[in-house]
């Protein structure tokens, strides 16, 4: 049936295919040149170098066409490289030569990109044509701290235009003029720092001549070794091919092959990595000694360490010790620093930056489905009908999966956005749902209870998979939807059309990020989320489920290892006798039965003097954890406090013993992403000298203090966890290939796209009712404070910043800023740009006001990137009643003009 | 042809439209300010890249366009005829020469001396008498021949015949109409000579909550005045065409993009469809509903492409897509659409009125029906007259336009893209799609613009090739960068004396025409391959082996 013929050849075709697909699959990628086609963009024709000859019959009357958006048809012939044709090229190359600045025809400066291989392709003598109007004198931008534009090198291929729209969806770039006249511009034909550009770089990646690119021209490196590995910066997991000369990084790109990511990423990954060789990298061991931090030897500083550890151990006990670990390392690093914890001191108190972001997800999720991980895989938003986000904003914080997400809403997907702030998916999305800040157990509450009372549940799949529904139901029916209404401030009308959007799809996709988990009421919004969900039937299938957008970029491993303090590696119950037995047998030794300290507890047992150390790797829990002034007070009480970091962070200026880590450009491992993905991080270089990965550092630790440790190589731990990690068993370093495996992955290899497929993992999933109630922040204080401030994240800046405001991504968001509403602004006398004392009942901070729309009246928001303005000194010790995340996101606070300069109290 | 523009101008649908928003936006000073733009970029959430990249490609929106006042006509016609130096002469009395634009063609190809100004199209004497004050006369009677095979100069017997013959069209079945369509074996007017009914049965097959009928009123070919004729004498024929490819295909909503160069014909058309409404004859007839639209151009010619067309409604730049998906399975807003032009859409109430029979009779076997045609001033009948496919060339020229006033050497007939006709081949032609074509012309809308004896034909090729490369879209390279070559070849072969490289123009011509991704970039070599071969020896003198 699908048979066309190439030269007279026969070949099978697939339904839909482009002539150009079909003949470079059969003949090669270099059978047929193109200039405006790429990998990731759709067929435009407007460079009509792949031009074919086509007739219907052998040797029949021909027509000339397009091969990239013309399909092949049954019986189609195809002359690709017929002499007519192979004219046609050259002749097309020339016109585009007259107007190219550079002579690639006799190629003296060796430019290597795409169009002097397609020039070299065609093999095209001589420009005949006289010279003529051009385009060589346009003014190159350099504006921007990556990006670059020479748009006298611009071929109108439009690759770069149509990036900026169908990959990263932001349409900064456009052609005007018309005709020969035609030229890119970014937005009204400024510059690209002036413009709206999100610096993602998907058109310099696009930009077949240079026209576009960025500092590290990352397309004009020769002999370049490339590395593929997977970015740091958040839980989509991202694969990076990083070039290297020299043993130094030059540039990052994305490849087109990765299943995350195909080919895109954002600047994040794409341009912050030169952190790695910052003259601040920490490069070697110190130890503070009468307050000032002594250069010391790694022995000296594992001799200190451990003896300072077995004096605690033996005259306080293993629980006087802490542990918490680091959600950026690998899988490994994190399997090995819990399994310091528990097997070589002896306490169960580890924990990581879970417990402030997603333990509530994991938490919810674990009780109502059985696992507290994604559901399903993002690479199904093309088979979803809705997709509906609560408390994330991915563009900014997940920035692949946000442009996904976003290219299906600006193409019609109905999406339904519960978010404070008028986000920029809640721009896009059919329904937003802007809601009072802890609020959302009321919100998801009205919109089970309009499913119900529509009679829109899917009743089969309540009947066969799930328990509770009825106990749930009658508790749901008798709220009341008008004190709901003006409890979450939004219109019930509204809300009720969103449930019967969400009800309606045939598959739906639920996104939550931790505008969802660190409220007081964070477990049970999951369990609300996850009830959502069960009750329309969207889980375990394609295109449906409940998917948290991991914060971290290995947040889920870390998890998943066993970095917390109910769970081992594995998720598997420390005070459950026959568990405990097995980690006996497997450690070799004793580990306790006792739950330990979450994060929070551990600062309260540090000012109790109950908890003597603490081992801190690679979080600054300073900066980023709330109530800064308790947790100072807690790390000050410490007796030892150890630092691994890359630098001099809030934290680890009050350590005793600062260990200087290795990046993740140079260390082996496995990250984990949202969806559950197990990928290859690969030494992109060696180590910065003197620092250490931190596997290396817990191995070395864990023999000086007389505990035999293997070698720490990804591939000897991999080894070691599969036997421990249940849905590990499959895994090995040498199989996971360049797109990596979904756990569980079973002994035969094989991984999971779906969960809960036939029936959930907990047996039968499980209905809760969540009842509402205001936090207690709010409750205390809103007679004094009466605004409430809520955090959130920049895209151009990770977490603390220690990384980000290290590279140039610091030029482009230079510092934290309010966001205040127009109205409150004025009501306060504030102006643009004024700082704004913004003051709660556990400090105050003096920050930049930039006023929007984006939230309402009574609502702030801001960020904690710069320790310059530490916002976290006005977070409080609320959280959430089940998982203990903090409420970072409802915060009460009172807000005047300030006076003057930053003051932190 | 970004598909998320198209799905976001779809968003807000066709009564709150990007497009017009832009172009009003450009009413009060010609070009729309940055803050509008970012305003319409904000509400329709697309870039400013967008808006302001849209509002650059029209003429009538584009920041050089700010602070004019008044255009001057340059079309081929106005050009041959010689008489546009006068009227921009006597302008210059009246205005400063920045504020003197240009339209091309206002389509009074039959008269000349045209200009616009102040939303009226002026022409003939009027310039003589010019004041800003003096509004333009009543322009000359141009219509010739009616007869009782006439299909498209036949006007409705007023509002109760339109609105009976609706009525009795609507209570037939859509598939018993669209059989009489293919019955008729009509073929599209705008060119390409596509079967109507094939188009309209694939947007009915499609399956769409909304489907859309475009009347392609935006054909500002030079030299052709018929549409104008249709939209300002006949508008109750284009409505009722529209009205009856909607029933057929289940489409609700229709939509007339005019050119901005045809004011009168905005208003004649909104009060046609001003009375429909009034009458309410489509407000739930069988459950049909049909609300029309009207979005008046700003002046690019590439908008008579109807995926151009379609992508400028929709407030995009009006750059070319590709085929397929076509417009009746992807069309406006992402959702199937016909696009149809002027006298396509006038013919059908003759088809259903006559019957298919009747109209298939006419013709040759594979052009059925009747045509308009324009003759521009040369002749001594100017005018448009409507002529039975297959009809002489030699009839038309002789016996209806009665020969022409001054020497003429050859005709371009069909626009700036058909066939450089020379008298030679006048006895030779009759008017149809097949006789033209296999003579090595093009039918297109069969108007006519002589050029005289006297008129250099490379000067004419010229004129050509910078009319190609002004209104070429600029998206595939063949025609942006081939276009613009070709003009830069002639320019100098005029005025600098530098003969062109036979073989190497030959290239250009074979490159434009087989690699162009639409009909203008791939057109244009067509008049000039016949210019070259008729008239070797004219302009033999500026090439060289």
């Amino acid at each position: 049936m699908n048979t066309a013929f190439i030269n007279n050849k026969p070949y099978t075709f697939n339904t839909g295919e482009s002539i150009l697909a079909f003949v470079r699959r059969i003949e090669g990628e270099k059978s047929i040149p193109t200039l405006c086609d790429a990998p990731n963009l759709e067929a435009f024709g407007s460079c009509r170098v792949c031009s074919v000859e086509v007739a219907f019959e052998k040797d029949g009357k021909t027509k000339t066409v397009a091969s990239c958006h013309t399909p092949v048809t049954t019986n189609l012939h195809i002359y690709h490289n017929t002499n007519s044709i192979l004219e046609l090229r050259k002749n097309i190359i020339e016109l585009v030569l007259t107007d190219y600045p550079t002579d690639l025809i006799n190629n003296k400066t060796k430019e290597k990109n795409e169009l002097q291989q397609v020039v070299e392709a065609v093999g095209i003598k001589k420009i005949r044509y006289p010279k003529g109007a051009n385009h060589f004198r346009i003014e190159s931008d350099e504006s921007h701290p990556y990006m670059r534009s020479d748009f006298s090198k611009c071929i109108n291929c439009f690759r770069c235009i149509r990036a900026c729209d169908e990959v990263q969806g932001e349409m900064v770039l456009s052609m005007a003029g018309r005709g020969f006249e035609a030229h890119v511009v970014k937005g009204f034909n400024q510059s690209f720092m002036d413009s709206d550009c999100v610096s993602c770089g998907a058109c310099a990646q696009a930009c077949p001549t240079g026209a576009i690119s960025d500092v590290f021209e990352s397309k004009n490196l020769e002999n370049a070794k490339i590395t593929r590995t997977i970015c740091t910066y958040c839980g989509v997991g991202c694969n990076l091919e990083v070039a290297t000369l020299n043993g130094k990084i030059k540039s990052i790109q994305a490849p087109y092959n990765a299943e995350v990511n195909q080919g895109h990423t954002c600047l994040k990954g794409r341009y912050a990595f030169k952190f790695y060789d910052h003259p601040d990298r920490l490069k070697t061991p110190l130890i503070k000694k009468d307050g000032i931090f002594k250069e010391v030897s790694w022995n000296e500083a594992y001799d200190f360490i451990s003896s300072r550890l077995e004096k605690i151990k033996s005259e306080n006990g293993a629980d006087a010790i802490a542990g918490i670990s680091s959600a950026r390392t690998p899988n490994e690093e994190n399997y090995l620093m819990q399994k310091f914890m528990r097997a070589v001191i002896g306490t169960n108190n580890i924990d990581c930056c879970a417990r402030v972001c997603h333990s509530p997800t994991a938490l919810g999720m674990q009780k109502t489905f059985g696992t507290g991980a994604a559901t399903n895989s993002i690479s199904e938003l093309e088979f979803t009908d809705c997709i509906f986000v609560v408390g994330a904003n991915p563009t900014n914080a997940h920035p692949v999966t946000g442009a996904k997400i976003k290219q299906k809403l600006m193409k019609g997907t109905v999406g339904i956005v519960v978010d404070p702030r008028k986000t920029q998916l809640a721009k896009y999305a059919t329904y937003h749902l802007q809601l009072k800040p802890g609020t959302n157990v009321a919100l998801l509450n009205m919109m089970l209870y309009f499913i119900i009372t529509e009679n829109m549940e899917d009743k089969e799949f309540i009947a066969k998979y799930c328990e509770g529904f009825e106990e749930m139901k009658n508790e749901i029916l008798r709220l009341d939807i008008s004190q709901l209404e003006k409890i979450t401030g939004v219109d019930k009308n509204l809300v009720k059309q969103a449930a019967i959007a969400y009800a309606k799809a045939n598959a739906a996709m639920e996104f939550h990020g931790l505008g969802v988990t660190e409220h007081y009421q964070g477990t049970y919004t999951v369990q609300l989320l996850a009830d959502l969900a069960m009750i329309t039937g969207n889980v375990g299938k394609k295109g449906a489920g409940v998917n948290p957008l991991r914060g971290q970029n290995n947040v889920q491993g870390a998890a998943d290892m066993g970095a917390q303090p109910h769970q081992g590696a594995g998720y598997l119950d420390v005070t459950d006798a026959s568990i405990n037995k097995k980690y006996n047998q497997f450690y070799g030794v004793e580990v306790p039965s006792n739950i330990g300290y979450k994060i929070p507890e551990m600062f309260d047992a540090a000012i109790d003097g109950k908890l003597k150390a603490l081992w801190v790797i690679g979080e600054d829990v300073v900066q980023t954890d709330p109530n800064t002034q308790k947790v100072m007070k807690a790390l000050k009480n410490l007796d030892l406090l150890v630092v691994s970091e890359l630098f001099m962070t809030e934290t680890a200026k009050l350590a005793t013993v600062i260990l200087p880590a290795s990046s993740f450009l140079e260390k082996e491992g496995t990250f984990t992403n949202g969806e559950r993905r197990i990928q290859r991080v690969q030494k992109v270089v060696e180590p910065l000298e003197n620092t250490k990965p931190d596997g290396q550092i817990i191995v070395e630790m864990m023999r000086k203090m007389g505990y035999n440790q293997c070698d720490y190589t990804a591939e000897n731990m991999l080894k070691e966890i599969s036997q421990i990690v249940p849905f590990f068993a499959g895994v090995k370093w040498d199989e996971l290939g360049i797109n990596g495996k979904q756990w569980p992955v079973k002994a035969d290899g094989s991984d999971t796209e779906i969960l809960h497929k036939d029936g959930f993992v907990r047996g039968k999933g499980k209905f809760y009712y969540c009842e509402y109630e205001e936090s207690n922040e709010v409750k205390t204080n809103s007679k004094d404070y009466p605004y409430i401030i809520t955090t959130n994240r920049e895209l151009e800046h990770y977490n603390c910043g220690a990384m980000t405001r290290r590279t140039g991504n610091v030029e482009i968001v230079t510092e934290d800023f309010l966001l205040i509403n127009p109205t409150d602004a004025e009501k306060n006398y504030i102006h643009d740009g004024d700082l704004v004392c913004v003051e709660s009942p556990r400090g105050k901070v003096d920050i930049k006001a930039k006023i929007t729309d984006e939230v309402k009246q009574g609502i702030l928001s801001s960020t904690f990137h710069f320790p310059e303005i530490m916002l976290n000194n006005i977070t409080s010790n609320e959280h959430d009643s089940e998982a203990m995340c903090p409420e970072y996101k409802v915060v009460s606070c009172r807000i005047r003009k300030s006076r003057g300069k930053n003051l932190v109290v | 042809m970004s598909k998320n523009l198209s799905e976001l101008s779809g968003r807000k649908g066709i009564d709150d439209n990007l497009f017009e928003r832009i172009g009003n936006s450009a009413q009060s000073t010609g070009s729309p300010s940055q803050e509008e733009l970012s305003k319409i970029a904000d509400e329709f959430l697309v870039g400013n890249a967008n808006t302001f990249g849209t509002s650059s490609f029209y003429d009538f929106t584009k920041s050089e366009n700010k602070g004019k006042k008044i255009y001057v006509c340059n079309g081929s016609a106005c050009l041959c005829a010689g008489t546009q130096k006068n009227v921009s002469d006597i302008l210059e009395n009246h205005f400063k020469s920045e504020e003197i634009g240009h339209m091309t063609c206002l389509g009074r190809c039959y008269e000349n001396s045209a200009f616009h100004y102040n939303g009226k199209n002026y022409s003939g004497r009027d310039i003589d008498n010019f004041s800003v004050n003096t509004p333009p006369k009543s322009f000359s009677k141009y219509v010739g021949n009616i007869d009782s095979n006439s299909f498209l100069t036949t006007p409705f017997e007023g509002f109760s015949e339109f609105s009976a013959l609706i009525k009795k069209t609507l209570s037939r079945s859509p598939e018993d109409l669209l059989d009489e369509i293919k019955k008729s074996q009509i073929r599209g007017r705008g060119g390409a000579g596509f079967p109507m009914g094939l188009k309209w049965e694939s947007c009915k097959n499609e399956t769409s909550s909304q489907k859309f009928i475009i009347c392609n009123a935006d054909e500002g070919d030079p030299g052709a005045f018929s549409d104008r004729f249709l939209l300002e004498e006949r508008p109750y024929s284009v409505l009722f065409g529209m009205i009856v490819a909607g029933y057929i295909t289940g489409a609700n909503r229709g939509i007339l993009y005019i050119r901005a160069e045809y004011p009168e014909a905005v208003e004649i058309v909104q009060q046609a469809i001003d009375s429909i409404v009034k009458s309410a004859i489509l407000t739930n007839t069988n459950g049909f509903n049909f609300v029309f639209k009207i979005i008046k151009a700003k002046g690019a010619y590439i908008c008579g492409e109807e995926t151009a067309l379609i992508n400028s409604i929709e407030g995009q730049r009006p750059e070319v897509r590709t085929r397929p998906p076509f417009p009746t399975q992807m069309g406006l807003f992402n959702k199937p659409t016909v696009v149809n032009n002027v006298e396509t859409l006038a013919s059908v109430h003759g088809i259903i009125k006559k019957g298919a029979e009747f109209f298939s009779k006419l013709g040759t076997p594979k052009s059925k029906g009747t045509k308009l045609v324009c003759l521009d001033s040369f002749f001594n009948n100017p005018g448009l007259y409507e002529v039975e496919m297959g009809s002489q060339l030699s009839d038309l020229v002789f016996k209806l336009g009665g020969g022409f006033k001054t020497p003429i050497k050859a005709m371009q007939i069909g626009g700036p893209l058909g066939g450089i006709v020379p008298v030679s081949m006048i006895n030779e032609l009759t008017i149809d799609f097949e006789s033209f074509a296999s003579h090595g012309f093009l039918l297109g809308h069969a108007s006519i613009v002589c050029i005289p004896e006297s008129f250099p034909m490379i000067n004419y090729l010229e004129h050509l090739m910078e009319f190609a490369a002004y209104e070429s879209c600029g998206k595939c390279f063949p025609c942006r960068l081939g276009t613009k070559r070709g003009h830069e070849l002639l320019h100098s072969a005029i005025h600098e004396n530098n003969k062109i490289e036979h073989s190497l123009f030959q290239d250009l011509l074979n490159t434009l025409q087989q690699a162009s991704l639409c009909a203008h970039g791939g057109g244009i070599p067509l008049p000039i391959k016949n210019a070259m071969y008729y008239f070797e020896n004219e302009l033999n003198a500026y090439f060289k082996k």
